[in-house]
């Protein structure tokens, strides 16, 4: 074919991706950094002006957005282990066990089908007062619990929920990990009279280890991004426990109309998420597990 | 082969993890059992194991799931929800698809470079543009109209990229071909091209579907209207109202769970597939 | 004007400074079978996806039918072509796979039915017409590769390595088959290969390439008995033809281990002015180890000690340690020899190719 035939051809398939990333993805982002710097008022734009730093001054500032960023720490704090460690024990004991497999499988990745809003709502319920939640403890001997009602409480609770929710999405990229491994160096390490730790400790440990660092880092993500639950189930209460930075820029931006502030924070936001990915890309460029995991799953 | 000692292992393995999944998903058979029941008799249920259990077959069994499907505008949720993604899916195959067919197959000014930014896009998470989305879509007087909710979402660098990961992979002389057979490039990629990439093309349809599906802030923002409202959003309006008893909200949470379980069950290895090739991209 | 002419056809790729063809240049008459051949990456290939118009001519000239090609697009070139990999539909069934150019074509559906059932009847394909190509051996995908370049009716068919993915059993046979549907067709046929059997067995003629340059063009029996280089005089032919590095010293030719063998004056004269060094060679079957050969030529009589034997049951080949290489000579299967013997052998003098030392072209005698 002739070149510059190409060159139109190449041009006119590209071409209506390309109009919408400007228009949706570009451009959004320059405006996004560019608001940033300005006291942008959306039902006033006329009285717009430069403001220089001002606004990140502010949002450093800012009582609501420094809890929010310090309920987010917190929740990845309590999220990632729980999740993280969780979904590797599951995927340890499911690679384990002989009987019941594909049930053990389907039973702990039920909750990821359920959308963020479903489990919200179900759990609002479950952690009511008078919930079924209370009810199983009075049967275990412990008192009642407040949850989501009270301050101390409502973060965790969010957290515990979440956990359960996105446990089972982690497990099944850590069984694919798991069935990856090549079962020689089990037999091989079986020959050199490795007891069952030793053999978990030196064969099951190393080959997780890209693995590990990729959905430790996803789950981080995700937590950053969290929005959902609070929206749902306390409104980012009580007394702001449960704010959380998109939260804040939600209400923000589009509740508040004040863009120039709303930007500020998504550009704080994006950074962090950002930096989360990049090292990601970094620390799991080989892509060791994953490809390990795709090739698996193809095969299945 | 197992030794007696790991047989036993086994056995006592397997039962304590029966026990520790029932554990796990007392809240989803809690939502089931109660969900054909009267919020008194869920009240009533709720300090003993009858709370586990769903009642007897009465005529009142399905009281919650008919008042939901027929006091609300539940249907009409879903039915939008469903026709958005089918919207979605379509455009989103074509656009991100030629974009990622040029990407891989043809020469075009820039091409390298254009690949480079689409990876760069990647990781810029959406929250941080959904104030600007929100604020172009107002402008335009798009709010409340099915355009304005769609426009933003055609595009995806995630697929695109995708699909241009499997479709350099293609062999060439199959396109050459099809050439000396007398097809155009349009028609070879709507014929040819995603025929042969039925794998790809079913993983972002599914991926597509459950975004949308399970999609919370952006329909939030655009829709108000109660008839265009998607199904996460209506199941919201549904259970914040204070006539919906415990035991009908517990049937909108079923009920707007069964189509993705429908689609989990159906596409089960597409979806195992995407879960490493979308990780960081989740939601 | 012939039925397809190459002027001076030269490849370049971007970026590179070496051409991948240069100076192609070959007129090719109607319903000629034409094969290229040459080791892998020699531009027969290119050459070939220039005529189809998948490779950009960079310079000369290309005409089909007295048609100037260069610019014109694959499709309205008139060809069809058979690819290496065959290239099917994966997700269109035999029949369709075979139809689908003329139902581009807007050729009327009774007309498709019928070319379809012609081409599947004659590459007996008929119990496979509703098999998608994942579900048909290599064989059958090759058939249905021709199937559908045979439908469409063009005047020049283009074969790129079509057999090279077959096992040998199948290569011989799908030869043959190719052969003849080339006969009943009578469509013009560019082959290329990097067998050189193919090529032989095939091709009224062919054209020989090294580095992207033409090496020689000429029917089968030409190129074999009158190769124009070393290279060629290498390519063609198995076992390879022998190589020495000889000196002329009279009416005498000196191999490096220090055995001689006498030409006749005449010979002599014409090698004079050859510079003394010569390369000389000699194919297997023309050393000779029968009584009766050995009388012809017995006072060149040569001694060797068989080193190996290669059985091969219709004919052996023999390998043994002469002129400072390891020569091999090819023998019917009545001359039987162990390996350790020590034999007497001639070379047919009138059977021998002299090349130049430098330019390795071959000194006609």
């Amino acid at each position: 074919m002739k070149k510059k035939t190409e060159s139109i051809l190449g041009m006119a398939f590209f071409g209506p991706a390309l109009v919408l990333l400007t228009l949706f993805l570009f451009v959004p982002m320059v405006l996004t950094l560019i608001f940033s710097f300005t006291d942008f008022f959306a039902l006033n734009p006329g009285l717009t002006h430069f403001v220089g730093l001002d606004n990140y001054f502010q949002v450093f500032k800012d009582e609501d957005f420094r809890q929010a960023f310090g309920n987010t720490v917190k929740f990845v704090l309590i999220i990632v282990p729980l999740q993280g460690l969780g979904a590797l024990g599951l995927a340890l004991l499911i690679n384990r066990v002989t009987r019941c497999k594909t049930y053990f499988k389907v039973a702990f990745f039920i909750p990821v089908v359920m959308s963020l809003a479903v489990v919200s709502t179900l759990w609002v319920q479950i952690y009511s007062p008078e919930g079924i939640l209370n009810s199983l403890l009075a049967g275990l001997g412990i008192d009642a619990k407040p949850f989501i009602h009270s301050s101390a409480q409502a973060l965790p609770s969010i957290a515990i929920m979440s956990a359960w929710q996105g446990v089972g999405y982690q497990m099944i990229i850590f069984l694919g990990g798991l069935q990856a491994i090549n079962p020689a160096l089990y037999e091989a390490a079986e020959m050199d009279h490795a007891s069952g730790w030793q053999k978990f400790r030196d064969i099951t440990l190393p080959e997780l280890k890209p693995l590990c660092v990729f959905v430790f880092i996803t789950i981080t993500i995700g937590a950053f991004r969290m929005l959902v639950q609070p929206m749902v189930m306390t409104g980012g209460g009580p007394s702001h426990s449960t704010y959380t930075m998109v939260y804040d820029i939600y209400e923000t931006g589009t509740v508040n109309w004040e863009i120039g502030l709303a930007s500020t924070m998504a550009i704080v936001f994006a950074f962090f998420v950002m930096i989360l990915t990049v090292i990601q890309t970094i620390l799991t460029r080989d892509k060791e597990g994953k490809k390990h995991v795709y090739k698996k799953a193809k095969k299945n | 082969m197992f030794t007696k000692k790991q047989k036993r292992i086994n056995v006592v393995l397997v039962a304590v993890m029966l026990v520790m999944s029932l554990f796990f998903l007392f809240p989803v058979i809690w939502m089931l059992a109660n969900s054909f029941k009267t919020d008194a008799a869920i009240t009533g249920d709720m300090n003993s194991l009858a709370a586990f259990i769903p009642p007897e077959l009465s005529g009142s069994f399905l009281d919650n799931y008919i008042s939901v499907l027929t006091d609300t505008n539940f249907i009409r949720y879903m039915a939008n929800t469903l026709f958005y993604a089918a919207v979605l899916i379509v455009l989103g195959i074509i656009v991100n698809g030629l974009a990622g067919y040029a990407l891989a197959k043809i020469n075009f000014p820039f091409k390298e470079r254009w690949l480079l930014i689409i990876m760069l896009l990647m990781i810029v998470p959406m929250e941080t543009i959904i104030t600007i989305h929100f604020l172009f879509i107002a402008k335009l007087g798009l709010l409340n109209n099915i355009i304005g909710y769609v426009l933003p979402m055609i595009v995806n660098p995630f697929n695109i990229f995708l699909f241009r990961q499997v479709f350099v992979s293609l062999p060439d002389d199959v396109y050459e071909a099809a050439q000396l057979d007398f097809c155009s490039p349009v028609k070879y990629f709507f014929t040819m091209v995603l025929p042969m990439s039925k794998s790809v093309v079913a993983t972002v349809s599914v991926f597509t579907f459950l975004n949308v599906w399970n999609d919370y802030l952006w329909p939030s923002l655009v829709f108000t209207s109660s008839d265009l409202l998607t199904a996460q959003i209506g199941l919201n309006a549904i259970t914040s109202n204070e006539n919906t008893t415990m035991g009908q909200t517990l049937a909108v949470i079923t009920l707007v769970t069964i189509p993705v379980i429908i689609i989990y069950a159906l596409f089960s290895k597409q979806i195992v597939e995407g879960v490493v090739s979308t990780g960081s991209k989740e939601g | 004007m012939s039925f397809i002419e190459l002027k001076n056809v030269c490849k370049q790729y971007a970026n590179t400074n070496k051409k991948a063809v240069t100076d192609f240049n070959l007129e090719i008459e109607e319903k000629e079978f034409i094969a290229f051949v040459g080791p892998s990456g020699c531009g027969k290939s290119t050459t070939l996806r220039m005529i189809a118009g998948f490779e950009e001519i960079t310079s000369g000239e290309l005409y089909i039918d007295g048609k100037k090609m260069n610019e014109i697009a694959p499709r309205d070139r008139g060809i069809s072509m058979v690819f290496q990999n065959y290239a099917l539909y994966p997700h269109m069934t035999v029949e369709k796979n075979i139809g689908y150019g003329l139902k581009n074509m807007k050729v009327p559906a009774k007309e498709i039915k019928e070319k379809v059932d012609w081409a599947i009847e004659i590459l007996g394909l008929s119990e496979y017409r509703y098999r998608k190509p994942k579900n048909l051996s290599g064989g059958q995908r090759q058939r249905v590769a021709l199937g559908r370049a045979i439908v469409k009716n063009q005047k020049v068919f283009l074969m790129d390595e079509p057999l090279s993915n077959l096992d040998a059993k199948l290569r011989v046979s799908m030869r043959n088959e190719i052969s003849k549907l080339h006969r009943s067709l009578g469509s013009t046929t560019i082959y290329v290969t990097h067998d050189q059997v193919e090529a032989m067995t095939m091709a009224d003629r062919i054209v020989i390439m090294k580095d992207g340059i033409v090496q020689q063009i000429g029917r089968p029996m030409e190129v074999y008995e009158h190769p124009v280089n070393k290279f060629v005089a290498g390519f063609i032919g198995s076992p390879q033809m022998n190589f020495f590095d000889v000196t002329v010293d009279g009416n005498k030719i000196m191999f490096a281990d220090g055995n001689s063998i006498g030409v006749t004056d005449e010979m002599a004269e014409k090698l004079k002015k050859y510079n003394r060094r010569l390369i000389f060679g000699i194919r297997g079957e023309d050393i000779k180890f029968d009584p009766q050969n050995l009388d012809i030529y017995k006072e060149n009589r040569q001694q060797a000690v068989i080193d190996n034997t290669e059985i091969m049951g219709n004919e052996n080949n023999l390998y043994f340690e002469f002129g400072g290489v390891t020569a091999v000579a090819r023998v019917s299967k009545y001359e039987v020899c162990k390996i350790g013997d020590k034999v007497d052998f001639v070379i047919v003098p009138h059977k021998i190719h002299f090349f130049d030392i430098d330019t390795e072209e071959a000194v006609i005698l």
